[in-house]
């Protein structure tokens, strides 16, 4: 399996003029730039404006990427590029809050927290999020948990995994699949229960 | 939702998809919002399964990202008008090209006449070996030389003007024809009946031609 292949056929079609597919790179992407981000600035807030700045960088980058590197590493260097000047520049303003974060932490973390509108009931939604679905992979069965948990936890391949497991490639593909299936079902009756929509995943 | 399709996107998230059914679902997946959005949250059972702390599962990143981008080109038509501005001739370029054709014909010419004396035909300033100062041959242990040794030519291996002449029209094939009849009508006065004789060297051929 060519690796990457799945971003470079996305990638491909962004530099075709196709928009959709660089939406399904952002979604694919966003929760790993937030948290790279996150190294350097602690606010989740700003965390996500650098995120967002960074995916707009790339797209506009786009027509001079050749594929030579795996998009996400490409993507990576722009985030990091941008994380970096972002707290240069944010340092060199006088901002009030840098004052508040030295005298009070627990203030900054606040102010940080409402300055992008975060509505408790947003919070309360990540929380839902997240205890959805660890509560769907502790009912997995043991070999859709392992092979899900081996894959996203410790980036596995298929080929890795079924050695691991002892079974053919077709067998973790499949087991990955129900998996997520299993996980998507209780995570869509959060989104479609009122709190939020499923088009509003980004 | 086709069962066979969710399979396809779940190896496709996981990059285990071969390159050829890629494309095919890439271009389903840029379009279809219900496959899309399953795709997000394949995402965020990552991100949890990750143990991502801190970052908010439900920020509407993507949607921001796809406002700012909404006001933007696509990048294919974005890239097309530059292609063609690249590759547009302008309507002054085969005017400025001939212009600069002629101008380098007429300045050789010029130049060809200024070497020797003014009566002289143009022919005889071909034929005539170039006047350049040999080193003598004790020249190197005397000193650095700045004369460069030019190695001699074989005997008869000129330019005839019937070929040059050839060669300048050539070249000077976008200049106006008034350009052109005067060159050849310079030429002409300047040729001896004997120079159309000669066999052209062979480098000259092909060019002249």
């Amino acid at each position: 399996m060519s690796a990457d292949a799945s971003d470079l056929s996305l990638v491909r079609r962004v530099q075709r003029g196709d928009k959709g597919a660089f939406d399904a790179l952002v979604l694919k992407y966003q929760h790993k730039l937030v948290k790279l981000v996150m190294r350097y600035v602690r606010n989740p807030a700003e965390a996500e404006d650098i995120a967002q700045e960074a995916f707009i960088k790339a797209y506009r980058a786009l027509p001079q990427f050749r594929g030579d590197s795996a998009f996400y590493t490409w993507l990576y260097r722009i985030a990091i590029n941008t994380a970096k000047n972002a707290v240069v520049s944010r340092d060199r303003s006088p901002v009030e809050y840098d004052l508040d974060r030295n005298n009070n932490d627990e203030s900054y973390d606040m102010q940080g927290r409402m300055k992008d509108s975060e509505t408790p009931e947003g919070l309360v939604l990540t929380d839902e999020i997240r205890s959805t679905v660890n509560a769907a992979i502790d009912a997995l069965p043991e070999d859709l948990r392992t092979a899900i948990v081996l894959r996203e936890l410790e980036g596995l391949s298929y080929e890795e995994i079924a050695a691991a497991m002892e079974c053919p490639v077709g067998t973790v593909r499949s087991r990955i699949f129900r998996a997520r299936e299993a996980i998507d079902r209780r995570l869509r009756e959060v989104f479609e229960g009122g709190l939020g929509r499923a088009e509003e995943l980004g | 939702m086709n069962e066979e399709l969710d399979s396809q996107l779940s190896a496709m998230f996981d990059d285990e998809l071969p390159p050829a059914e890629c494309e095919l679902l890439a271009r389903r997946l840029s379009r279809d919002e219900p496959l899309k959005a399953r795709w997000g949250r394949y995402a965020i059972m990552g991100a949890v399964i990750r143990a991502e702390r801190g970052v908010r599962l439900n920020a509407p990143l993507a949607g921001r990202v796809n406002a700012v981008l909404l006001a933007e080109p696509a990048l294919a038509a974005h890239a097309a008008p530059r292609d063609l501005r690249g590759s547009r001739l302008h309507w002054w370029q085969p005017l400025a090209g001939a212009a600069l054709a002629a101008s380098v014909a007429a300045v050789s010419i010029l130049w060809l006449r200024a070497q020797g004396p003014a009566d002289a035909p143009l022919s005889a300033h071909l034929r005539s070996p170039p006047a350049v100062s040999v080193a003598p041959a004790g020249a190197a242990t005397q000193g650095d030389s700045y004369v460069v040794p030019v190695p001699k030519q074989p005997a008869g291996v000129t330019v005839p003007s019937t070929e040059l002449a050839n060669y300048v029209v050539a070249h000077s094939m976008f200049s106006p024809p008034v350009a052109r009849r005067n060159l050849l009508s310079a030429f002409m006065t300047s040729e001896p009946a004997a120079a159309g004789t000669e066999e052209p060297p062979g480098d000259l051929k092909g060019i002249a031609q």
